[in-house]
């Protein structure tokens, strides 16, 4: 779905990832990378699989868009560095584009490890109009990206008909991203009228009528 | 010393007592002293308790002839008891035999709600007669040594085995009773059951299939005629009465008659919040009952309970608003009236809630029935049927439950190790796994040393280690700990201990309730108003809250209970008698009701499968009425939805009460075609149910239990919330990630063979079926809701099912916008 946010072209993907037209940059949020290796590592048995999925995911994403940019607005892993770091580095080294990550809450490895593979970590980010922070944030002049709170939206229809979706949400300056992340839950947000809400349905994006 | 000696001592301790001894107990004194296991089946209250304390006391004197004056310690006999409320009534009747014939034997009890200093002081020196909780009796296995433990052990009793016999925690007791079959060689085994449809089968579960134990058993039953009336509270003008289930407090004033009218009365209601709600109210309505009524539930803090226990016994209490918590043991004789509120749902649990009335010999038991809404008054017609002719539900044991299993080999783990090839042939012999595979066992074994993986270079999963000797062993502390607080928490909702902030603990609260209130707000919980303070690990900070303050009453989730296949057979019966002359007295009552349903659609007779439609603000209404329990209900209303989903595109919201089933909809739904189309077929009824689940919700809700169990999901430790935060995810979450990548994971498949087995009852569905192709559908279009529909269309917990696309969906929905 194409949008327009201070009259620049940016294209919400049913992955929950956004690309930036004139930057030729992807937005990823929330991708707990770690989180089902450090279930496991604590005798938690989720399906292993579940790991590749990620690294599929956004390998898919950056082949459809074919970026020179990636912004990870924070909680790129969920804990401390396991197994699943090496696949991360593995899976950079394959991918030459100019690599941002914006700390959030989770992102406890320490930065070193982050520059010996190439990826720049800063807690804010400022491009043209626009800054990427991982709390939502509000300034007056820029536009702000972020996620950190997995918005979901519950929709109701007649027949007392209910449906719950991840969403892109959407406020006069600001937007934020659900989580890109398999294995990560949603926070149920209520949107004023001012605020516009894109759900992520299967493949599609759609948005949501208002009342 | 010879039995009959033996017997001497305990025929004169009766005597003592005032008391003479039934057959039944002699027959248990007999039965034990021969060294066979057995099951033992007499209700509460009939001195089941000394049937067989004495013959254990019995055999310890017949073993240590020089019993009086040297204590041979140690562990002897192991009292399991499911409700830990129970135990100190239990201790004092084992006591009292002790002190009275002058044997220096130790009695202890093991909960928990057992201190920890107690429990590291049992550890060292066990007490000759330990009185614990299957959770609690995982956990001794659970600890280093276990097997010195219960070496010498020469009995254990499983008290009101029929409780456990349905529940998971069954399955846990069938476990450990297999492994103390091995290390203990010399146990007899016993269970108390109330009588159920099948005793015989309560006794296989118990024993083992086609096992040692079970060939060298008894079954014994107490023939006790005890006389139960049954009386509907049926108010003079019935104008009044609700259509939809409310609490019955409209008939408050009837039953505050009642208990004025006797010495005391228990209130049994059918869930918490409904037990909250009768006590305020009475309070109050009838100011005078203040310092003569108490309430008690299960989340309540134990020292309250036991002292509500206590006054019920010492005959300082006028009335007690209780749950299912008062249900079992303990014998209160003064206690002259019991009422029930709302259907009891079964049988069985009414007979009981009645026998807690009229304990002196040759009284009768009464029990009042109160009706919450109208049509609740057809069922309590039914139930004195039921009562009249003794009809007893089953209680079904689980086979194959594989979450139990992971969660009994993780225990073994923890403590000294196992292997495995001991430990299959001592599952293979418990009633639940007896048809377990080798294919079954490896998968089980390669989950909990590997997460159910094959190894791979980046794997980090650590739970069971094998060692060198090929035994399977926990060895991180860590995982050991939380495994160790999982055990309790066989069903699983979090938790919360409710304090007061001067200090003073009042009770236990699920989380989900205490999420929705901010601080200030107030809520009433065990009979006080209470204002939020704040909320930290795990703990609840209240202060008491000024009287006027508006509050919610505290809720608990619990499953509804559901009608049983015989009381909805003889609920059926009674309804079809509304169309004759031989009306009941609850039928009568109802007359003004059936009149109100006439004048829209009919009151069907055993001949007519009836469907009513009509349109209101909310949709399309579809109801359909086969009157078979609210578990066919669920099971025919998915049914019923997926096959109109593959006739048109179209979205259902499913809602069903123990009467009949809704379907409703966005656009009308076309009746003709269900009727064309032979919607109600027995033909592939497996494979559209099996369809029908993949879009609504049933086996993901009860993988919630599963995930718990099988220490999927991490509950945390109490008070330490913050540490753990990232070990913690939904089993909702869990649920979608195992469908997606690992669809032939066992615990999986247990979700949906669950839900096949023990909610959607495939075998009572196609039963129900056959009766509807044998009946003529009467299909009425109605201009407005019906006295029949209402209970049903008004209730808002509901299924969906859905062959529209998501897109089409989210086109004619909108978000709810904050004003």
């Amino acid at each position: 779905m194409n949008i327009q946010l201070k009259n620049e072209n940016f294209i919400l993907h049913s992955t929950g990832a956004v690309f930036w037209e004139k930057q030729k940059t992807v937005i990823i949020s929330d991708v707990h990378l770690g989180k089902v290796t450090h279930f496991r590592k604590h005798g938690i048995a989720i399906p292993q699989n579940a790991v590749s999925e990620n690294f599929r995911k956004i390998t898919a994403v950056l082949d459809h868009f074919l970026p020179e940019k990636i912004i990870f607005l924070g909680d790129l892993f969920h804990s401390t560095k396991n197994a699943e770091w090496n696949l991360f580095e593995e899976w950079l080294s394959n991918h030459k584009q100019e690599t941002y990550l914006i700390t959030g809450n989770h992102d406890i490895i320490d930065e070193s490890h982050y520059k010996k593979i190439g990826v720049i970590v800063t807690e804010i980010l400022e491009i043209d109009a626009f800054f990427f922070t991982h709390h939502p944030t509000e300034k007056e002049d820029l536009f702000n990206f972020s996620g950190h709170i997995h918005p979901g939206i519950v929709l109701r229809g007649l027949g007392l008909q209910t449906l719950k979706l991840r969403c892109f949400f959407c406020k006069p300056n600001q937007i934020i991203l659900p989580a890109f992340g398999e294995f990560t839950g949603k926070y149920f947000l209520k949107p004023s009228s001012e605020d516009t809400v894109y759900a992520i349905a299967g493949n599609d994006v759609i948005q949501i009528n208002k009342e | 010393m010879n039995r009959e000696q033996l017997f001497t001592i305990a025929s004169d301790w009766f005597e003592s007592q005032g008391w003479k001894p039934f057959p039944f107990q002699t027959q248990t004194w007999t039965a034990f002293l021969q060294g066979k296991n057995g099951l033992l089946n007499a209700p509460t209250g009939s001195g089941k308790t000394y049937a067989l304390w004495l013959p254990i006391i019995l055999n310890y004197i017949k073993e240590n002839p020089n019993y009086k004056t040297k204590h041979n310690s140690g562990l002897k006999a192991i009292w399991i008891t499911p409700l830990r409320s129970l135990s100190v009534e239990i201790k004092q009747a084992a006591e009292r035999v002790l002190t009275d014939l002058d044997i220096p034997m130790t009695v202890g009890i093991r909960s928990g709600d057992t201190s920890a200093s107690e429990r590291a002081k049992q550890k060292g020196k066990m007490p000759d007669l330990l009185i614990t909780t299957p959770e609690s009796l995982q956990l001794l296995l659970a600890s280093k040594g276990y097997a010195a433990t219960f070496k010498n052990c020469s009995s254990i009793v499983i008290d009101e085995w029929h409780e456990l016999l349905g529940t998971k925690r069954g399955v846990q007791v069938e476990l450990a009773l297999s492994r103390l079959k091995t290390i203990a060689k010399n146990i007899r085994i016993w269970g108390i059951s109330a009588t159920i449809g099948n005793l015989q089968q309560a006794q296989e579960v118990l024993l083992g299939v086609d096992s040692q134990a079970y060939h060298n058993s008894v079954l014994i039953k107490a023939v006790i005629n005890k006389k139960i009336k049954v009386v509907s509270i049926i108010p003079e003008k019935m104008d009044a009465y609700p259509w939809r289930g409310h609490m019955g407090l409209h008939l408050i004033d009837e039953a505050a008659k009642i208990i004025k009218a006797s010495k005391t009365t228990l209130i049994f209601t059918n869930v918490r919040s409904a037990c909250e709600i009768w006590y305020q109210r009475l309070l109050e309505k009838y100011p005078e009952f203040a310092g003569e009524m108490a309430m008690h539930h299960g989340s309540i803090d134990r020292e309250t309970r036991l002292w509500v226990e206590n006054a019920i016994r010492n005959e300082e209490l006028k009335v007690v608003v209780c749950t299912s918590s008062l249900d079992l043991g303990v014998d209160f004789a003064p206690v002259e009236s019991i009422i029930q509120v709302g259907g009891p749902k079964g049988v069985a649990r009414f007979m009981q809630r009645a026998g807690r009335s009229g304990h002196q010999p040759g009284k009768e038991s009464v029990i009042y029935f109160l009706a919450t809404h109208a049509i609740e008054l057809i069922e309590a017609s039914a139930l004195k049927k039921a009562v009249e002719n003794s009809v007893i539900e089953d209680r079904v044991p689980y086979l194959n439950s594989w979450d139990v299993l992971v969660q009994y080999l993780n225990t073994l783990a923890v403590s000294d190790g196992f292997y495995p090839n001991e430990i299959f042939k001592e599952i293979q012999g418990t009633f639940s796994y007896q048809t377990i595979t080798a294919e079954n066992w490896n998968w089980i074994l390669n989950f909990i040393t590997q997460g159910s993986q094959s190894l791979h270079a980046y794997d980090e999963f650590k739970k069971v280690e094998i060692d060198e000797n090929g035994c399977y062993k926990i060895n991180s502390r860590m995982i050991a700990m939380h495994h160790r607080m999982q055990i309790g928490t066989i069903v699983g909702d979090a938790v919360m201990n409710v304090k007061f902030m001067s200090g003073g603990y009042i009770g236990t609260i699920e989380e989900w309730f205490i999420s929705k209130l901010k601080p200030g707000d107030t809520f009433i919980f065990a009979g006080k108003k209470l204002e939020l303070f704040r909320i930290r690990n795990m703990q609840v900070l209240v202060k008491k809250a000024s009287p006027k303050k508006e509050s919610k009453i505290a809720s608990w989730m619990g499953g509804r209970l559901a009608l049983s296949s015989q009381m909805s057979e003889l609920l059926r019966q009674e309804l079809y008698r509304a169309n004759t002359d031989n009306l009941s007295p609850e039928l009568k009552a109802l007359q003004p009701l059936f009149k109100r349903q006439r004048k829209e659609s009919i009151v069907p007779s055993s001949d007519e499968f009836l469907i009513e439609t009509f349109k209101t603000r909310e949709g399309f209404h579809a109801i359909f009425y086969p009157f078979e329990g609210r578990f066919v209900h669920e099971a025919l209303a998915s049914l019923l939805a997926f096959r109109i989903s593959l006739l048109q595109s179209i979205t259902f919201s499913l809602a069903y009460n123990d009467y009949g089933f809704e379907l409703l909809s966005d656009q009308e739904i076309d009746i003709e075609a269900v009727l064309d189309n032979n919607l109600f077929s027995t033909e592939y009824v497996h494979h559209d149910l099996q369809k029908s689940l993949n879009s609504t919700e049933m086996a993901r809700r009860k993988f919630r239990d599963i995930a718990v169990i099988s220490g999927l999901v991490f509950t945390g430790f109490p008070g330490k919330m913050v540490k753990t935060k990232h070990l913690q995810s939904g089993s909702q979450l869990l649920f979608e990630v195992f469908r997606d990548f690992e669809p032939d994971n066992l615990l999986l498949h247990q979700a949906y063979r669950e839900t096949f087995e023990h909610q959607l009852e495939e075998g009572r569905l196609i039963l129900a079926l056959e009766r509807i192709a044998s009946q003529k559908i009467v299909w009425k279009q109605c201009l407005k809701p019906t006295p029949f529909s209402f209970p049903i269309i008004t209730d808002r917990l509901r299924e969906k099912l859905s062959s529209e696309t998501l897109a089409e969906r989210i086109q004619k929905m909108t978000a709810s916008y904050m004003k």
